[in-house]
């Protein structure tokens, strides 16, 4: 039981942090019609960013501000140097180009940093454990993760509800010739939200960083896992995007947890834990086949986007 | 009169709170040209796209040759005889005018996946195709590319790709649509030619050519039929002067 | 189109001479830089069928170019050891024959490519990019998590297997095996695409509802052009797998799916000879900016950004300009 709810938590962190990396690629989709590959790139400047902040000051805070500030930089000389000329072109040209944006990043981050991974240490007042009830230890920074992303999503609910920016976001999905025929600049609405979504995948990047190691190459697995949840979810759609993270989340870490130990009981162990790691390592994808079967627009997706 | 080939009962489709087709019966005879018409957003494009299965209806079920055909898709109920051709010019643009038109042989005939002989030099698909686009004088550009048509020779590309689909009844949205008055008046020419191969239900907004040629009209408001009768009927009628006429004239 | 024609069997030749100077100058290293080529090239002509043609933007190619080679490396592995692959629902012995173990490389990644083709038509526009990305993923899991086969360090096989009257150990050989199939393929393509069924398809590429309106539907049109595909690009991972003598998951890896598709676009999408141009610049570029900085692959990025933005033709759109189709 404390097992099961230990990783539940962990599920919904990682949910969480999948989160803020579909919630960027799908504004930045529904906004502008635009399919971007190298957003790993950015959930990787923001971690190197971070990691390089920290180690020279010291300190954790202005770390995760530099990576915020970094891939929010990042995305928008992005945008105005390249993204920009690829709104009118076709998908296959938008895949290409920003193939080719990942090759630049990850080829310059190994340039700057080399191939070592960098490690991040946890701030002194987020290390440790809490104890919950029910006498359940768990890390204090993870559960800081969970709030952290419930925050965010909150915030853009009301961003995108409650002011300007996200009127005119909402417009700019609806019909984009209408929001320019309203006079919104939509240029500087596009540098906008692309950034924004840049900034997210930055936060996330750090934040795993933490957890995990920070290299090159960290960023494109957790962007096809976005993609999972994209799909999942419905292109365009944050709720959609919020929904599918945290089933990708749940599924993925409870798979991995239990499934050896629930085939065990069926089968031989040791084939059972072979057979199970291989088939909790695949569940997202079974999920995602699913979901393509019953509603092929995603779970929040409008018909006839898909 | 004879077994309608086309037979529309109580189709009814609403979007959201609007209600886009309300009950409407229609009949489609051999040999007749029915015209519907109706004010823009009366709901002729719902109607059509409900016959050619693009769109399903909340109730209501649609007859072809005396079958029902609700339950089948746009391609299979095209490859019964129902030939559409579109409201916004429907080519494909690469292609060549030969290509297009025998495109539209082989989904008639049905044989798709043939793999080793080359298209171009398949006579069951040429032959056809070169009949079909001479039947619709465009035999001097079989070999022009689509996108390259002027206007009036892209609608008549449709037409002979409506033709090469051996169709039993015609669906025409708008084929008049950005024609100037002398490509108006050929198209009328052809079209009326056309009905001696199947009938016509014309969705066209051109009243010269609707009431040129068609034997019956319908006439389409807010989603419902107020009226159906000759042109003469139709022209009479106080209530079409009143919802639809009147504005124009 | 003459202009194209041309140009297409210079790069054949260029292709084919490049080996067979290499040879003659005993560039051992040079031939097999042009046996890599042929069969990126192959992988390109096999996705190109359904990205040029068929319009359809999978980004995840790799899955059967990785199957391709594991079923390579699997049957060879087997062969050595002496155990079979499989004893249920028949004995499977492994085989080190590659005319027996290319059918059984085509057979895997055509059967995959069926199952994900399937689901991933479904969908379409950006859709269809992420699941088949996705599901390429899944499958590079798959291989990860799976250890009797190397798992993430893969898994070697040492000698390369055989083909009837050749040396397949002679550089020159093998490279004459890779560019006969890669001739095949080129072959099989234009007469595939001319036919009836690439009419529908390239039809459907431009005009799906139009196709529709002519009484096909164009679902089952892609889906076996994406399996024909899937299958093409499986025998090109068999080939890869035999030149390295090596399967890893890195062939399955969403980077290799990226690199497919450079090569067909690097060369011009929808174009026959295109991957053939696009392979052959992209082995070139490897080798040349390799010699320049370690870090290659940025000046690679920058120069398909140039591509994307100032050549969307590709390669052989520039010398041969833009064309209907």
């Amino acid at each position: 039981m404390m097992l099961l709810i230990e990783q539940a938590l962990n599920g919904l962190q990682y949910g969480m942090m999948l989160f803020l990396m579909a919630a960027g690629l799908t504004l930045v989709f529904g906004v502008m019609g635009l399919i971007n590959l190298a957003h790993g790139a950015l959930y990787m400047v923001g971690a190197f960013a971070c990691a390089a902040v920290a180690g020279a000051t010291g300190s954790f805070w202005l770390g995760l501000a530099a990576s915020l500030a970094a891939a929010a930089a990042a995305g928008a000389v992005v945008e105005l140097l390249v993204i920009r000329r690829l709104y009118a072109r076709d998908h296959l040209d938008q895949v290409l180009a920003t193939f080719a944006l990942i090759l630049v990043f990850s080829e310059g981050t190994r340039w700057l940093f080399g191939s070592f991974p960098l490690y991040l240490t946890l701030p002194p007042l987020l290390s440790g454990a809490v104890t919950l009830p029910g006498g359940l230890q768990y890390p204090l920074f993870r559960l800081a993760l969970i709030g952290l992303g419930a925050a965010i999503a909150f915030g853009l609910y009301l961003l995108i509800t409650r002011t300007r920016l996200g009127t005119r976001i909402r417009a700019g999905e609806a019909d984009r010739e209408m929001v320019a025929a309203l006079g919104v600049d939509i240029a500087r609405l596009y540098t906008a939200v692309f950034a924004l979504g840049a900034a997210l995948a930055g936060l996330a990047g750090a934040l795993v960083g933490t957890i995990q190691s920070v290299q090159v190459g960290m960023g494109e697995p957790v962007l096809i896992l976005a993609f999972v949840v994209i799909v999942i979810g419905g292109i365009g759609s944050v709720k959609g995007a919020l929904v599918g993270a945290l089933l990708v989340g749940m599924t993925d870490t409870l798979g991995k947890a239990f499934l050896p130990g629930v085939l065990a009981r069926l089968i031989d162990p040791s084939a059972a834990n072979t057979i199970g790691s291989a088939i909790a390592s695949v569940l997202i994808y079974v999920l995602m086949a699913g979901v393509l079967i019953v509603r092929p627009q995603g779970l929040y997706g409008e018909r006839g986007m898909a | 009169m004879s077994e309608p080939i086309l037979d529309l009962h109580n189709l009814r489709k609403t979007f959201g709170a609007l209600t886009a087709t309300d009950d409407v019966s229609l009949t489609l005879h051999p040999g007749e040209i029915h015209a519907l018409i109706g004010p823009n957003g009366a709901g002729k494009s719902t109607l059509i796209k409900l016959i050619s299965g693009e769109l399903r209806p909340d109730s209501g079920t649609i007859r072809f040759e005396g079958q029902a055909i609700d339950r089948l898709g746009p391609a299979a109920r095209a490859r019964l005889g129902l030939a559409r051709s579109f409201q916004v010019s429907a080519v494909i643009p690469g292609f060549t005018v030969l290509e297009n038109v025998m495109l539209a042989v082989q989904g008639a005939s049905g044989a798709s996946f043939r793999f080793l002989r080359p298209a171009l030099r398949d006579r069951a698909l040429t032959e056809p195709a070169q009949f079909h686009i001479a039947h619709v004088g465009m035999g001097t550009r079989a070999h022009m590319p689509a996108a390259d048509l002027s206007h009036g020779e892209r609608r008549r590309l449709e037409i002979a790709m409506a033709l090469a689909l051996r169709p039993r009844a015609f669906l025409l949205d708008e084929p008049m649509a950005g024609m100037g008055t002398e490509g108006a008046r050929d198209l009328t020419a052809i079209l009326s030619e056309l009905r001696t191969e199947a009938p016509i239900l014309l969705v066209e907004h051109d009243m010269d050519a609707v009431f040129a040629l068609a034997d019956r009209i319908s006439v389409l408001v807010y989603g419902r039929i107020i009226a159906t009768g000759t042109v003469a009927e139709i022209r009479a009628s106080e209530a079409v002067r009143a919802a639809y006429l009147g504005d124009a004239a | 189109m003459t202009r194209e024609a041309a140009l297409n069997a210079a790069l054949f030749v260029a292709l084919i001479g490049t080996a067979l100077v290499a040879q003659a100058l005993g560039e051992g290293f040079i031939i097999t830089l042009a046996t890599k080529a042929a069969i990126f090239a192959l992988a390109g002509v096999g996705l190109n069928l359904v990205l040029g043609y068929g319009g359809l933007v999978s980004f995840g190619h790799a899955a059967f170019f990785g199957l391709g080679g594991y079923a390579t490396g699997i049957l060879a592995s087997h062969a050595m050891s002496g155990v079979p692959v499989a004893t249920l629902p028949f004995t499977l012995n492994g085989s080190t024959e590659m005319l027996a173990i290319w059918p059984l490389a085509i057979a895997a990644s055509g059967l995959a490519a069926l199952a994900i083709g399937a689901l991933s038509l479904r969908t379409s526009g950006v859709y269809f990019i992420m699941v088949t990305l996705a599901f390429a993923q899944m499958i590079y899991y798959l291989a990860i998590s799976w250890p009797a086969y190397g798992g993430e360090d893969g898994l070697s096989f040492y000698v390369r297997n055989t083909f009837p009257g050749l040396n397949t150990f002679d550089p020159i050989q093998f490279f004459a095996i890779c560019a006969g199939l890669l001739a095949a393929a080129l072959g099989l393509v234009a007469v595939l695409t001319r036919s009836r069924f690439g009419l529908a398809l390239r039809a459907a590429r431009q005009n799906e509802s139009r196709v529709v309106a002519v009484g096909i539907r164009p679902y089952s049109i892609r889906l076996l052009a994406f399996m024909l595909s899937g299958m093409i690009v499986g025998l090109a991972g068999s080939l890869y797998a035999d030149l390295n003598r090596f399967v890893s998951p890195a062939m399955l890896s969403w980077h290799m799916s990226g690199e497919i598709m450079v090569f067909v676009i690097l060369g011009g999408v929808g174009r026959l000879f295109g991957p053939v141009a696009g392979a052959l610049a992209y082995i070139a570029l490897e080798h040349l900016l390799g010699g320049v900085s370690d870090y290659w692959q940025a000046l690679l990025g920058l120069l398909l950004l140039a591509i994307v933005i100032y050549a969307p033709g590709g390669l052989i759109g520039l010398i041969a300009g833009r064309r209907h189709v």
